[in-house]
């Protein structure tokens, strides 16, 4: 059959692209402490719990209980993460911590995500 | 004509079937979700290439609807339905580029497309946009897979000629 590219155009190109989402993955999870601080627990899209990460100083866990299953949280100075949960697939818990970086914890049976944004340095809100 | 065709596409399912179901008992490898080597794409590649749209359609239908109902959630389903449409369209468009020694490509770049269709999905169910950072790494990831699995694709496509 016809080859409109050579081999060695598809080697390259992918090789260029692979590339670059590695790096931009590297970038992406890469604990980033300090400027992201402030955890936002959602469940199907609405955010149910905000724990400011920075402003921790004990390490304590609860549990959060969705229309679909039961996770438990754990919280630690500024880190969170899913300790247990009933899900199937518990990619969840394996996840482990959250500290810093931009990918969320992500139970998707659950529908629960947590995700750290910026802020949560320890003010509650700022007048201006 | 008809009889053996559809007893084709049937031997074929039933094979994407075992190598799904066979996948499913390694264990995970990363605990971010949706990294997996997608041993059952090797089948929806090698269709799309060697058979045409029509047969590696029915064939993914078929084992996606049928791995659902043997060992997985009907939410699972969502996710395993947008990846492979997304991965079928993407190689049959690639189809008029590639030439039959080029099968490897069509299956890294139907992987990153299956990964986009999955994440596409988790972020309008779980309404977070947030769940693209994971996108970059799936990418990754799938384009790795999509190379080991597009060689094997290669190789059947190979052995089997154009017989099918």
């Amino acid at each position: 059959m016809k080859q409109k590219y050579s081999n060695r155009f598809w080697a390259v190109l992918l090789a260029a692209a692979f590339a670059l989402c590695a790096l931009s993955a590297w970038l992406v999870m890469r604990p980033a402490a300090g400027r992201r601080a402030l955890a936002r627990i959602s469940v199907d899209g609405e955010v149910v719990r905000e724990i400011d990460l920075s402003a921790v100083d004990e390490a304590y866990r609860f549990e959060l209980c969705t229309p679909y299953g039961a996770n438990t949280i754990a919280v630690r100075p500024g880190g969170i993460c899913v300790e247990d949960a009933d899900c199937p697939d518990r990619v969840c818990v394996r996840t482990g911590w959250l500290e810093g970086g931009l990918t969320p914890i992500v139970c998707l049976p659950h529908r629960l995500v947590i995700a750290l944004a910026e802020g949560g340095d320890g003010l509650d809100a700022t007048a201006g | 004509m008809r009889t053996r065709r559809l007893t084709r596409d049937a031997m074929l399912t039933a094979a994407a079937l075992i190598l799904y179901a066979v996948e499913a008992q390694l264990p995970p490898l990363t605990p971010v979700p949706g990294i997996k080597a997608g041993l059952a794409n090797i089948i929806t590649v090698y269709a799309a290439f060697a058979l045409g749209g029509a047969d590696a359609a029915g064939i993914l239908a078929a084992r996606v609807l049928l791995a659902t109902m043997i060992a997985g959630s009907p939410a699972a389903l969502m996710y395993s339905a947008a990846g492979g449409a997304m991965c079928l369209l993407a190689m049959l468009g690639l189809r008029r580029i590639l030439s039959r020694d080029q099968i490897w490509v069509a299956s890294v770049l139907g992987a990153a497309a299956h990964n986009l269709g999955q994440v596409a999905v988790a972020v309008a169910v779980t309404g977070t946009p947030g769940l693209i950072a994971y996108l970059p790494l799936l990418i990754a990831a799938g384009m790795a897979a999509g190379l080991f699995t597009g060689l094997c694709a290669q190789l059947v496509a190979r052995r089997l000629g154009k017989r099918g």
